[in-house]
């Protein structure tokens, strides 16, 4: 993340409706989990261990929704370059179990060009079956690359 | 990842067990975004380097500090009972450069029907500049009898 100017927007900046590029992440493996668990600290046993995910009614191991959600910046920093992500916003609605992959899209709900370049973005991401797995919502404003 | 007092999570902890009016208020804990530690981040979350700051999601790793966790574990309401993620935001005024202290305020609310907790972290500089702001709500699930037990 790199701080945001008052730069007026540039020529192409980003219209209300316009698609995000769709980006594919995972599938994440068990092994992944694992390795998420040890860099995030989030070492919740849903995650981890089987029976603890039975336990808990899920046919297999959640991925945690902080490392979908971690897939939302590159998605967006692969789109444009010039972004400064001031906020972003999400709700899990169902989990991703381990083996499955994520898909996000998005398009601008709102633009703004003057006097702050600033975009509002709906994003969504969705399992393999194209159940929405995460609702989210973004505002972006406009830096230097 | 480790706080820089360690009596800090012993007295998150008890004000939680003497059951003060909640949300607990955790008194300020000193962070430092480990330039090893955010790279290791970026290996497994497939975040693009952006120069000195840390990706958008990394401050959520402080929720698993002794002092936060302490708190967390003690709302749960025990063995049995695990917290799933429902909720997260994230809003940043600026971002959190690498190999950096900030300073760290923590509100937990417990909340009923059905049981949540709500956590409201701020980071802010040495200087007390607010730089971003997380909030997080974890719906509280109890496990079978034969998990939990």
């Amino acid at each position: 993340m790199i701080e945001a100017g008052e730069q007026p927007a540039p020529p192409d900046w980003p219209k209300a409706g316009e698609a995000i590029e769709t980006g594919n992440f995972g599938p994440f493996e068990a092994a992944a989990l694992a390795r998420y668990a040890a860099v995030s600290g989030d070492d919740n046993p849903l995650h981890l261990d089987p029976e603890a995910a039975q336990a808990a009614g899920l046919a297999g191991l959640p991925v945690h929704g902080m490392l979908l959600l971690a897939c939302f910046e590159p998605l967006l920093m692969g789109w444009r370059r010039d972004l400064f992500i001031a906020r972003l916003s999400a709700k899990f609605l169902r989990p991703v179990l381990a083996g499955e992959g994520i898909r996000i899209m998005g398009r601008v709900l709102r633009s703004q060009a003057a006097p702050r370049p600033e975009l509002i973005l709906r994003l969504t991401a969705r399992a393999p079956n194209d159940d929405l797995v995460i609702l989210a919502e973004a505002a972006v404003l406009y830096k230097t690359p | 990842m480790t706080a820089r007092d360690p009596m800090q999570a012993g007295a998150a902890v008890l004000a939680a067990e003497k059951g003060l009016g909640l949300p607990v208020r955790l008194p300020v804990i000193r962070v430092r975004t480990e330039q090893g530690e955010v790279a290791a981040f970026r290996r497994e979350t497939g975040s693009i380097g952006t120069g000195d700051f840390v990706p958008l999601t990394f401050p959520f790793r402080w929720l698993a500090l002794s002092a936060i966790r302490g708190v967390i574990l003690q709302l749960l309401g025990g063995e049995g009972f695990v917290p799933v993620h429902e909720a997260q935001s994230f809003v940043y005024e600026r971002g959190l450069q690498i190999a950096t202290d900030y300073l760290l305020s923590v509100e937990i609310e417990a909340v009923e029907k059905p049981r949540r907790l709500i956590l409201k972290m701020a980071v802010a500089t040495e200087e007390g500049e607010i730089c971003a702001r997380l909030e997080t709500v974890l719906r509280i699930v109890q496990l079978t009898s034969e998990m939990a037990s």
